[in-house]
């Protein structure tokens, strides 16, 4: 169960960029820095059920990955309350959380550390992880000698190893090949099907409509709507062609 | 594993709380740092050998340059110079080092939520893991030279406490600035800079002019170096009033820095 009452994530920003402290002793010297809100979120509020899968839609800007950074802990809303159970992984963009000077098997214990593994529990299931990234005898090899499919399916494997209640999804569905690719969807539908809740961010409706039950269109930081994944897709993108 | 719960209206104060999840990530802590000391040392032939050879061959030139200078006043210069000099390049060079981190790590501070003060630990714990490892080639040239050993040698376990406490917080309160303020970086770098003329590591403190020997008191570096030095160079337990002075200043620069880094700590994913 993911809970958001009246969320609001608020950025202040700086009338005029101010990047030194030179710049902004003058500035308070001279009148004081004068700010201008800008609200990322604007007192969201909804509730998904475990087991729910609720795709993200919604033009650039609209505070999609505002969103999901909120329900992933990485930042704190400005007011209102955010309330989840259980573990939440997030799936990251390629290569973050990667050292690439070193071996695939160091990697493999740097992003379960990450992810806030021990190193014991890392030991336990780094063979299980190499097995399912196909990356074979590679894992020895140092990171930047991978292809980035590689690299991808090593992050996919240690995310994904162990099931969390929660997982976000921001644009990393295509990974790897074709083959891997298939791996990975069986993977995440086994983790719906054994009632974990995800959330998936992506611009393909047709993606959207294949792999959720319901939809949340942001626009300005605020919900437009919120319903059934192929009423809203189709007012959202109208002219796609559903499945 | 255990039903976690979050509720972002109920968490503990930020002081506690980045402690208490700093000490969940433990590993990754552990990790962090000697993936620090590995990339350093990774692709170049000597490897760890450069650890030994660097604080050496640095004492080397500089004994050659400054040795006849201080021939009478400090006896053994090299042992004077070398254990200043690695109690100074702990402190300046980890704090420096911190300051770029949070911009390298915002790479991971933004998209996963880990302790914010992850880097900072790590970086100053790869440097207390070189302080102690450079401690080996100064032993070298304290034998080589026949510098007395004493048992006061027995007291730097406290003084290098000490100035791990110190460089925490120092480093803390800098990193924070670093990522609100670009400029801060050249600042600090033009403060190191000063501060090692200005600081008796190369020469003895009775050099300085009357009117300036009497700031010396201020400098927290020269504090922290001489708790250091004394032990080894002069034989002799530093006074208690030194100690009490930079163990005071040491644990207040830390709970200053810890309190300054943990109220910031959110804005960081905004600002990096």
């Amino acid at each position: 169960m993911i809970q958001l009452d009246n969320v609001t994530v608020r950025f202040r920003i700086p009338h005029e960029r101010i990047p030194t402290f030179q710049e902004y002793a003058i500035r308070w010297l001279k009148r004081g820095i004068r700010y201008t809100d800008f609200h990322a979120l604007n007192d969201i509020s909804f509730s998904i059920d475990q087991g729910e899968t609720v795709g993200i839609i919604g033009p650039n800007g609209a505070g999609k990955s505002t969103l999901l950074k909120v329900i992933a802990r990485v930042i704190r809303p400005t007011l209102g309350r955010v309330r989840l159970r259980g573990r939440v992984a997030p799936l990251l963009e390629l290569g973050a959380g990667f050292d690439y000077e070193m071996t695939g098997r160091e990697n493999v214990f740097l992003n379960g550390a990450v992810l806030g593994f021990s190193r014991k529990d890392m030991t336990q299931r780094l063979d299980r992880i190499v097995e399912f990234s196909g990356i074979g005898d590679f894992i020895d090899a140092p990171v930047r000698t991978y292809s980035s499919g590689m690299v991808a399916r090593l992050g996919f494997a240690v995310a994904t190893d162990v099931r969390p209640e929660v997982l976000i999804i921001d644009e990393v569905l295509a990974v790897g090949d074709a083959d891997f690719q298939q791996k990975s969807a069986a993977r995440i539908r086994e983790f719906r099907e054994s009632g974990s809740t995800i959330l998936v961010v992506s611009h393909s409706p047709t993606s959207i409509k294949a792999l959720c039950n319901r939809a949340l269109w942001l626009e300005h930081g605020m919900i437009r709507q919120m319903g059934p994944v192929d009423a809203i897709v189709d007012q959202y993108a109208p002219g796609q062609p559903s499945q | 594993m255990t039903m976690l719960e979050y509720d972002s209206a109920q968490r503990s104060p930020p002081f506690v709380d980045e402690f208490v999840q700093l000490l969940r990530y433990r590993d990754l802590v552990f990790l962090m740092a000697g993936n620090i000391l590995k990339n350093r040392y990774k692709r170049s032939l000597l490897g760890i050998f450069w650890m030994l050879l660097n604080p050496l061959l640095q004492t080397i030139v500089l004994a050659v340059a400054f040795g006849a200078l201080f021939k009478s006043t400090l006896p053994h210069y090299p042992v004077y110079l070398l254990s200043g000099l690695l109690a100074w390049s702990f402190m300046t060079q980890t704090t420096q080092y911190t300051m770029g981190v949070m911009a390298t790590g915002s790479g991971l501070l933004k998209r996963i939520y880990i302790p914010r003060a992850t880097y900072v630990v790590a970086v100053v714990g790869n440097g207390l893991v070189n302080f102690l490892i450079s401690i080996l080639p100064l032993a070298l040239i304290v034998l080589v030279l026949q510098h007395p050993v004493s048992l006061s040698w027995l007291f730097l376990p406290v003084s290098i406490l000490i100035l791990a406490v110190f460089t925490l917080g120092l480093a803390l309160l800098l990193s924070t600035a670093s990522v609100f303020f670009n400029d801060s970086i050249d600042i600090y770098q033009i403060v190191v800079q000063a501060g090692f003329f200005l600081t008796p590591i190369m020469y003895p403190p009775s050099v300085l002019p009357e009117a300036l020997s009497g700031w010396l008191v201020l400098n927290p570096f020269f504090l922290m170096i001489e708790l250091f030095r004394t032990p080894i160079y002069a034989s002799a337990i530093p006074d208690l009033g030194l100690i009490a002075a930079a163990a005071v200043l040491a644990f207040a620069t830390l709970l200053a820095g810890w309190t300054v880094f943990t109220r910031q700590a959110d804005q960081l994913a905004y600002r990096l």
